[in-house]
Formats: C-alpha cells, structure tokens, sequence
C-alpha cells in the first residue's frame, strides 16, 4: 500500500494531481493557500488578530482572481493575433516540410526501382514462370488470374470474401434498425421509412422505362462475366459489383415494395452464409487432397469451355453472390436502415 | 490519302468532344445553382462523351471494338440524362424555396412534388394482398 505524504494536498505533485484532475482556479490556489495558513496559526489564534486575518485572506482571493483574469486575457491575445500567425507559419512550413519530404522519398524509391521489363528482375522469378507455363494445364483455367486467385491463392480469396462479409456485418450492427421483439416495426423504422419517401422523387416514369429496359441487361452482363470468369477477363469481384448495381437501380425504379419481394433481409443471410459456407468446404476438400496426394473429383477438364477448370466457376458464383449481397445490402442499410 | 482524311476527322470530333467536356466543367464551376450546374453537367457530359467515342471509332475504323464503342454510346445516352433528371427532380422535391432560386413555370407540379407519399404500414399490405 502506498504512503501518502502528510503534506501531499500543498506539495507540487499534489496539486499538479488536482489540476489533472478537477482543472484549478485561482481562488482554489488562494483556498488551499488559506486552509495552509490556518494549520500553522490555528495554535496561536487570538481573538482580535482574526478579524484583520480575514481581511488579509480576502485581499490575497481577490489579487488572485485578478491575476488570473490578466494572465487569461493577456494568453487571449496573444492567441488570436501573435499566435495565429505563428501558428499559420508553423503550418505552411510544416506542411512545405512534408509534402517535399514525402516528394523525395518517393522519387528515391522511384529512382532504385529495377528497370522496367528486365528478365532479371525480383518478380521474374519461377513462381510467374511456373503459373505462366504450367498454369492452364494444371488448373485449366484461360484466364491466368482466375487460376491463381481461385486455384493456387484459394486461401486469400476466401478472406477477401470473408473481409466483405465482415464489414457488411459491421454495417448491420451499426444501422440496422431492428423491429422489435413481437415482430411490429418500431417507431425508428416507421420513421425511417417515412423519410425514405419523403426525400426521393416519387414513382419516376422516366427512371422506370429505362430500368425496365436495362436492368435485365445488367443482370445478364453481371452473370455473363461472373460465368466466364475462368475464359475471359472478369470473375467474381467485378460481376459481382455489376450485379449489385443492377439490384440498385431496380430498387431506386421502383421501390422497396417491389424488391421486397425476392430480396429481404433473410435472403442476405442466407445467400451470404451458404456462399461463404460452399467457398470454405470445397476449398478445405482440394487442399485436403491436393496436399495428400489424393485424386480429386474436379478434374481441369478442356481448357474454354464453361464447365471446365475444376473449381474455379462455382467459385466464381459464391464469390459474385457474396460481393453481390453486400453491394446491395450496403445501399440499403445505409439507406434506410433495413432490407 | 485517305488516312490523313480520317485522321483529321477523328481528331476533330475528339478535340469537339473534349471542348465540349471542357464547357461542361467550367458551366459546373461557375453556376450558382444547383439546377443550372446539373444542366450544364448532364448536356455537356451527353454530347461530349459522343463527340470522343465516334472520334475513337472513326480512327480505329469499323470492327469489333468500335460495335461495342456505339453500345457504349448508347449505354450512356440511356443512363446519362436520366441521372441529370432524377437529380433535377430531387432538388426540386427537396428545396422548401425553390421560388427564390429558380424561376418557376409550374406551381402546382411542385406543389404536388413535395406531398409525402401516404405511409403504409405492414398490415395494410396484407390486407391488400388476402383481398
């Protein structure tokens, strides 16, 4: 247990603490001041010097708060014309410092970059090589990129799935309003719906021929490029934005009512969940052969064709529906708080 | 002979195209308002992003490439002005004076614009849908 000094209230550490703490003002100094003074004279206290102490005490108060009030005003000052513009200096050249130092550092890391197209360059090592050369026979993917993000990295794209997942639940968490417990939307939703019609131009005819025309075009260009994922360059991520899009605009035509319909909050979760859920157990069954040297089931098949390159296109279709959900789900819940 | 015809008028229609992007940016500087700087975004960004694309197809000649530049084109004559006018809408639907910053022809429009939309609640909707 720690000791406490006797006269730890009226050492410097003591009232530093007390500053810390409770801020301090000047009539608080002349306080403790005071209190200090009495501890040493409450045993030679007379009657007829009192009255003359108390006068002195309150001298010493009054002097305090004046000079306190002085050095507030005087620091006010200084601040607002002396400090500002020293300030403005110390920003300008802070900010000169910075940017030229950033500036240079950059160009030094530009300048010691290897030169462009070298053979000999770091990235030219074998594993490029390997997935150059051996990449299509091996995964029996077209597009290079597919196979390695989907076939050799697996791994890292089921956290970059994961990590959508993760920051749509984040969104949820921070605004979804949720009905109450009986099942009866609260008086935050109401309100929110409320808003929602408020501030939107209301059944737009113009919007709604066009989205008539082009949403299924979106659709099927977002399922085009999810499904050709493994030939062509596209895949999950970007088909999967396309079809969020899609879903976007069609509920800007037309209205929470209509999307209601095939997309609720229950779907999210179980589109999400099943996605991520497939991803997970299909790629734990390749590594699980592929590092025990068991035949797989998924062969590469022939290279072009849709249902080829193992894997890789039903990846592909979790990866678009996962990208795709949050997309969509980032929209709304910023929208109106709810699906 | 022939290749410097295209070539100037595939530059042409780009240097139009990029003064008409350049006139759009300087009308969304400029413009006080925000229905004026929508005018000048939306109409200039139209005729501007036509003006570049058929530049690019003239000078790329006709092939698979230019097909989809036109579909291009026509992406964006779809969605382009109708983004303009959705945002249009908005700003009158959501500014209580319009009156004071824009001229306006048609009262009762904007009167019925700013009616909120009757709220219904869940229950009314299967109401409707058992009947």
């Amino acid at each position: 247990m720690a000791k406490i000094r006797p006269d730890y209230e009226t050492s410097w550490f003591g009232r530093l603490m007390h500053w810390l703490e409770n801020g301090s003002t000047a009539l608080d100094d002349a306080m403790t001041d005071e209190m200090d003074a009495h501890s040493r004279d409450h045993l030679v206290d007379s009657e007829h010097h009192h009255a003359t102490q108390e006068h002195a005490l309150e001298e010493r108060r009054h002097a305090a708060l004046e000079r306190e009030q002085r050095m507030y005003s005087s620091l006010h000052q200084w601040a607002s014309t002396k400090g500002s513009r020293l300030m403005r200096w110390v920003y300008i050249v802070a900010s000169v410092v910075m940017c030229v130092g950033i500036i240079a550092l950059l160009l030094n890391t530009a300048a010691n970059l290897p030169p462009y197209g070298d053979p000999d360059n770091p990235v030219n090592n074998e594993v490029s090589a390997h997935y150059i050369t051996q990449g299509q026979a091996e995964t029996g993917a077209v597009n290079i990129v597919a196979g390695m993000i989907l076939d050799y990295r697996a791994f890292d794209t089921l956290g970059e799935s994961n990590v959508l997942f993760i920051a749509a639940v984040t969104v949820l968490v921070l605004l979804r309003l949720a009905p109450s417990r009986d099942g009866k939307p609260t008086t935050e939703m109401l309100e929110a719906e409320a808003d929602d019609r408020l501030y939107e131009p209301k059944h737009d005819m113009i919007l709604q021929h066009q989205a008539n025309l082009l949403v299924p075009l979106i659709l099927l260009f977002g399922i085009y490029v999810v499904m050709n994922g493994h030939i062509s360059p596209g895949g999950g991520f970007s088909g999967g934005a396309i079809m969020g899009a899609g879903l976007i605009l069609y509920l800007n035509a037309f209205g929470f009512r209509k999307t209601e319909r095939f997309f609720t909050f229950r779907t999210f979760q179980i589109v999400s969940l099943m996605a991520l859920a497939f991803y997970a157990c299909s790629k734990a069954y390749s590594f699980f052969t592929g590092a025990n040297h068991l035949p797989s089931i998924f062969s590469p098949g022939t290279p072009g064709m849709l249902f080829s390159a193992g894997l890789i296109p039903y990846l592909n279709i979790a990866v678009g529906l996962v990208v795709c959900c949050t997309m969509y789900a980032f929209y709304t819940l910023f929208r109106k708080g709810d699906m | 002979m022939l290749d410097i015809i295209r070539f100037v008028i595939s530059a042409a229609l780009t240097l139009a195209g990029l003064f008409c992007l350049l006139s759009g940016v300087v009308g969304v500087y400029k413009f006080r308002y925000a229905l004026s700087r929508v005018h000048a975004a939306a109409l200039l960004d139209t005729v501007g992003i036509l003006l570049m694309l058929l530049g690019v197809i003239v000078a790329t000649g006709f092939t698979v490439a230019s097909l989809k530049m036109l579909v291009v084109i026509a992406f964006l004559w779809l969605t382009s002005p109708v983004a303009g006018h959705l945002i249009g809408r908005l700003e009158v639907t959501i500014n209580d004076e319009l009156s004071r910053d824009a001229d306006v022809l048609d009262q009762d429009y904007v009167e019925q614009e700013k009616v909120p939309e009757t709220t219904t609640t869940p229950a009314d909707d299967t109401q409707e849908e058992a009947q």
